[in-house]
C-alpha cells in the first residue's frame, strides 16, 4: 500500500472524521456552491466558512463596483463563433458565484461593457470570484466524503 | 441599465493588491490545513502574486500599447 492510499484509509478511518452518504455529500457541495461558504459552515468548519465567505463575496461585489460585464444569455454571435465560445466559458465562470450572480443579474448589474481598464479588472474579479467558489463547492464535497479534514 | 452600486475608482496598484488579497486568502484556506501553516502559505501567495504582478508590469513597460 503506498503511502498516500495509507493516508487516505487513515482519514478515512479516523473516528474524528464523519463521513456521509454521497448525496449528502454533493447536497453540501451543492450548498457550497449557491452560498460561498454555506458548504463549510454546515459542515462546522467555520473559520473557513467566513474566509470564503468574506472573499468570495468582496470580490464578486468589488468587481461589479469596478464596472465588471456579467457573461450570459442572449450570446452575440456577431463577433464569430470563437468569441461566442469565450461568452460561454465566461458565462459558466460566472455562474460558479452561485446566488451571486443570480441576486446581481436579477439587479440588472453588469449588463453593460465600460470602455474602461477597471471595468475590464472588474469582469476578472467576478469571474475569478466564481472560479474560486466552485473550487470552495469541491472543497467541502471533500470533506463531507472524508477525503480531507 | 447602470450599476446600483457606486463605480469604484482604484489604481492599478490597488485592484492588483485587493486581488492578490483575497486570492490567497481562499488559496490558503483550501490548500493548508493550521492557523500558522495557512498563515504562512497566505503570506507566500500573497507576495508572489504581488512581485509577479509587478514584474510583468516592468517587463510590458517597453511594450508600445
Amino acid at each position: 500500500m503506498t503511502e498516500r492510499e495509507t493516508t487516505k484509509t487513515a482519514v478515512a478511518e479516523s473516528p474524528r472524521v464523519r463521513t456521509r452518504t454521497e448525496t449528502q455529500a454533493w447536497g453540501l457541495g451543492a450548498l457550497g456552491w449557491a452560498v460561498p461558504g454555506l458548504g463549510h459552515l454546515l459542515l462546522k468548519k467555520y473559520d473557513r466558512a467566513g474566509g470564503f465567505f468574506v472573499s468570495i463575496a468582496a470580490m464578486a461585489s468589488l468587481g461589479l463596483a469596478m464596472g465588471g460585464k456579467l457573461y450570459g444569455p442572449p450570446f452575440d454571435h456577431s463577433q464569430g463563433s470563437f468569441v461566442t465560445l469565450l461568452h460561454l466559458l465566461g458565462f459558466v465562470g460566472d455562474l460558479g458565484a452561485g446566488a451571486l450572480f443570480f441576486v446581481a443579474r436579477f439587479l440588472g448589474m453588469g449588463q453593460e461593457y465600460m470602455n474602461r481598464a477597471l471595468g475590464d479588472y472588474g469582469t476578472v474579479f467576478f469571474l475569478c470570484a466564481g472560479l474560486l467558489n466552485l473550487l470552495t463547492a469541491l472543497d467541502a464535497y471533500d470533506i463531507a466524503v472524508g477525503k480531507k479534514e | 441599465m447602470l450599476p446600483l452600486l457606486a463605480l469604484l475608482e482604484l489604481s492599478h496598484l490597488q485592484a492588483m493588491t485587493l486581488f492578490a488579497f483575497f486570492t490567497s486568502l481562499v488559496f490558503a484556506f483550501l490548500g493548508k490545513q493550521g492557523r500558522r501553516e495557512q498563515a504562512r502559505y497566505f503570506l507566500w501567495c500573497f507576495l508572489l502574486f504581488m512581485l509577479v504582478g509587478i514584474g510583468l508590469g516592468w517587463l510590458m513597460y517597453p511594450f508600445p500599447r
